[in-house]
């Protein structure tokens, strides 16, 4: 499985990585706007990430413009809905309206920070991820 | 990090939709436990509540309850899509307030911020056997079994933040050497090995990166973190202490609230850094470093302009023991009570609390009119300066408490609708109920009090009042039968009003009927007014129905009804015209306990009237006194004429002045009516408390109750509606 995880922070980044690292090939970014430039060079060399995680208060771009971003991206190139990578807002913000409006935009997950490691796997079961 | 959203919005929304769906349901569930079945409406309700609750635990991750209330929307899938019959009504209906007791159990513990692990299993597989039982039963003709539909979750799921119940609240403490180069890399190192083990951090000044004069800041008023962590303080300070330069930590623990206000000060620097000086709560841990003086309060938040802080503290920029608690509790604290702004109280501390209210204004009435007072010639400017402020808090004490007592009767009104709707099926008559005013608002003491008496008036108009179906096409009656149910406030009064478009009240029924009970005495039936006569229906034993139902027609209720009322201080006024109708009202006073009143004695006993039932006060001469032959006397006032009581012969009271010119009259008008009171003197108006005539005094007619005034002296408290009827 290959992960892209999105975070300003470099302790959140840093415990992400090693977080995920156990699940699959994860590359890191530091904003948004990377994340997206992240995304698309995966798909144009057609190794499309599985997982996004990304961060909602980041510089350049933030969590939602990137998420919206990629959703476009994906409508763009017609991939198909099962195939679009599934994202999880990894955030502090947990306030039901910002969790709403990142589900509306098309999140699959949204997991409040400090993450919950273990529900966060169980998330990912139920996606599929992993086995 | 200062951005850190404390409220787990999430969470709380979730809570607070899942128990008003639960509380619906469960309205649902009760409402048909009569009628034996749920109705088209109650099924797409209970089958919608159970999708919400579903979707939303789904999303929330709480496994148990997303299954369980999968499996209850299946049973109500299967029963809306199949309509099927013979469904056993209790089992359905136990077994839905089960699921509902369940999930109302996890949410208590989501709430104390545990794990939601229950066993749902048990109930499903009970549901499973229900919804068994009813395919059962029902397949036969078109019904397509229903195909298993797997628990499909939305792809959305919220994954909580963890909030351990174990983490803790430290607020640490840190100065550097003098000669440390660089302290706010260090600090920042600091933070960043305590980053490791934080589920929230926060320190300040915050700008330790970018602004290099950050550096001075930190020399200056020492480096503070509010750090919540499951570590212990061992823990952190190892953490910390690899950094060199380091003279002296300070760790405290505190409170998740200490946190918070730790999150909210860092925000808005202080501007005077004295005031914040917070005392060092528990648990201190000093560590190494030399000499660690007495502990200076320097508040180290004016992160944002260290250069404008140029004469800051001449603090020796040493050792400070600063101890900031603070820092958001993010979750654990913040959790509870925060979501709902209600808290339910006993009644009876309320009640408590009202009767200390009356005693305080009993108190304050013997204060302010303390017969010390009264020496001639005594200053009391200052001291009615202070009076009136003083009864100024307590008149509002006494609004604040009444409003705090006041329910609306949408309640009580609702259950209404239940009962028309019963007794009109069981009776087989086509009722419809208008309810107005249902947001009017009475006290909780009065609801408990006409819940009763009101559902007897509308089983009374449901059952004689509306005819049935046939007599009504009979009589040439078009419109479906009706009962209008209104509340409305009127002058300190609250009236309930239950009117119906049946028969009516049949006068002549009635008058043979209390002549057969003689209960007519020597009174000609000529002489009744259309009131007198329907006063009867409130008598013990008295009913004009021949056929007794299942609802009314045994004679016992209407006396009971009144009886309820009265109970309450209030009064029940009958309207009613053959062939068209007749309405009920409850008239109940808004308040019980504290009302306005005017006193005045007759000879050496004090009465007292409520302020709203009088009308006047009037000096009389002896041409407007008129004495009829039989002794009744009457006064007339601009042309009016009134019936004169002379209390003093009322209540056989010696000494009071006789001559209506050296007396005064009283008006006192009840509903429409209109008494006149002879009085010796006016004494003046004053809140009074109302206390029930002891028990050990047997009914006196005219009375309501007693008080006491500022005195001390006992004042008796006037009926108006019984002086006027007498």
């Amino acid at each position: 499985m290959r992960i892209l995880i999105a975070e300003d922070d470099f302790a959140s980044r840093k415990f992400m990585l090693k977080f995920l690292s156990q699940f699959g090939e994860c590359d890191v970014t530091v904003d948004g706007m990377e994340a997206v430039d992240a995304f698309l060079m995966a798909l144009d060399a057609d190794t499309p990430y599985d997982l996004v995680c990304l961060d909602i208060m980041m510089p350049a771009l933030d969590g939602y413009q990137a998420l919206k971003a990629i959703r476009n991206i994906e409508q763009e190139r017609k991939i198909p809905e099962e195939e679009q990578a599934k994202i999880i807002m990894t955030t502090a913000l947990n306030e039901s309206t910002n969790v709403n409006r990142a589900f509306d935009l098309g999140c699959v997950g949204y997991a409040g920070k400090p993450i919950d490691q273990a529900k966060f796997e169980t998330v990912l079961k139920k996606l599929e991820l992993i086995p | 990090m200062a951005d850190d959203i404390i409220t787990d919005g999430m969470l709380d929304m979730f809570i607070f939709e899942t128990e008003q769906g639960l509380e619906n349901l469960q309205n649902i569930c009760l409402d048909s436990k009569d009628i034996g079945e749920f109705d088209e409406d109650n099924v797409n309700e209970i089958f919608r509540i159970m999708h919400t609750i579903k979707g939303a635990s789904a999303v929330m991750m709480y496994q148990n309850i997303a299954t369980l209330s999968h499996k209850l929307e299946d049973v109500f899938y299967f029963i809306r899509e199949n309509n099927p019959e013979n469904v056993p009504h209790e089992e359905l209906v136990d077994d839905v307030l089960e699921v509902s007791d369940f999930i109302t159990n996890e949410l208590e513990k989501i709430k104390e911020g545990s794990e939601s692990d229950g066993d749902s299993t048990g109930l499903i597989e009970i549901l499973d056997v229900f919804l068994k039982k009813i395919q059962n039963v029902t397949t036969g003709e078109n019904v397509q079994p229903i195909q298993e539909r797997p628990l499909q979750e939305k792809p959305h799921f919220y994954i909580a933040p963890v909030a351990s119940e174990h983490s803790k609240f430290y607020n640490i403490f840190i100065t550097y050497m003098k000669d440390t180069d660089m302290a706010n890399i260090r600090a920042y190192m600091a933070i960043n090995s305590l980053k490791g083990i934080a589920e929230d951090i926060l320190f300040t000044p915050d700008d330790i990166i970018a602004n290099p004069a950050s550096s001075d800041v930190i020399h200056e008023f020492g480096f503070k973190i509010a750090l919540q962590t499951t570590e212990g303080p061992d823990k952190i300070m190892e953490l910390i202490n690899s950094s060199a330069g380091i003279e002296n930590v300070e760790i405290n623990e505190c409170t998740g609230e200490e946190f918070l206000a730790f999150c909210a000060e860092a925000e808005t620097p202080a501007v005077n850094p004295d005031a914040q000086a917070a005392p060092a709560p528990a648990a201190a841990v000093n560590v190494p470093a030399a000499n660690a003086t007495a502990p200076v309060n320097t508040p180290a938040s004016p992160a944002e302009k260290p250069a404008a802080n140029a004469t800051p503290q001449p603090a020796p920029a040493t050792a400070q023991t600063e101890t900031k608690p603070k820092k958001p509790a993010k979750r654990p604290p913040a959790k509870k009570g925060e979501a709902q702004s209600f808290i339910s109280v006993n009644i009876k501390k309320m009640d408590l609390l009202m009767d200390l209210i009356g005693e305080l204004v009993i108190a304050e009435a013997t204060v302010l009119q303390n017969p010390d007072l009264k020496v001639p010639g005594i200053d009391l400017s200052n001291f009615q300066k202070s009076a009136a402020q003083l009864s100024k808090i307590t008149s509002e004490l006494q609004d604040a408490i009444m409003a705090m007592r006041m329910m609306p009767l949408k309640n009580t009104f609702q259950k209404m609708n239940r009962i028309v709707y019963d007794t009109s099926k069981k009776l087989g008559k086509d009722i419809e109920l208008e309810v107005i005013g249902e947001d009017t608002e009475v006290d909780k003491n009065i609801i408990e009090h006409i819940s009763d008496p009101l559902m007897h008036l509308i089983r009374n108009s449901v059952d004689h009042g509306i005819e049935s179906n046939e007599k009504r096409a009979e009589a040439g009656k078009t419109e479906k039968g009706k009962i209008v149910l209104e509340a409305k406030n009127e002058g300190g009064q609250v009236w309930i009003s239950v009117s119906d478009n049946g028969q009516g009240l049949n006068r002549e029924n009635i008058i043979a009927k209390a002549k057969s009970n003689g209960l007519l005495g020597n009174r000609s039936e000529k002489d009744l007014t259309d009131k007198e006569v329907f006063n009867f229906i409130t008598l013990p034993g008295f009913s004009t129905k021949k056929q007794v139902t299942e609802y009314s027609g045994r004679g016992v209720g209407m006396d009971v009804v009144v009886k309820n009322i009265q109970g309450v201080g209030g009064m029940l006024d009958i309207e009613s015209i053959q062939g068209e109708g007749s309405t009920m009202t409850m008239k109940i006073p808004l308040t019980l306990a504290i009302i306005d009143g005017i006193i005045f004695s007759v000879a050496s006993t004090n009465f007292v009237a409520p302020t709203n039932s009088v009308a006047e006060f009037i000096r009389l001469t002896n041409d407007k006194l008129i004495v009829e032959p039989d002794g009744e006397e009457y006064v007339m006032i601009r042309d009016e004429c009134y019936p004169l009581v002379r209390l003093n012969k009322f209540y056989h009271l010696n000494g009071a002045v006789d001559n209506i010119e050296d007396g005064i009259v009283v008006v006192l008008t009840h509903e429409d009516k209109n008494l006149a009171v002879f009085a010796d003197t006016l004494v003046g108006e004053q809140e009074i408390v109302v206390k029930p005539i002891p028990s050990y005094i047997k009914k006196v007619n005219g009375l309501s109750g007693c008080t006491q005034l500022g005195d001390g002296s006992i004042s008796l408290i006037i009926d108006a509606g019984a002086l006027v009827r007498a």
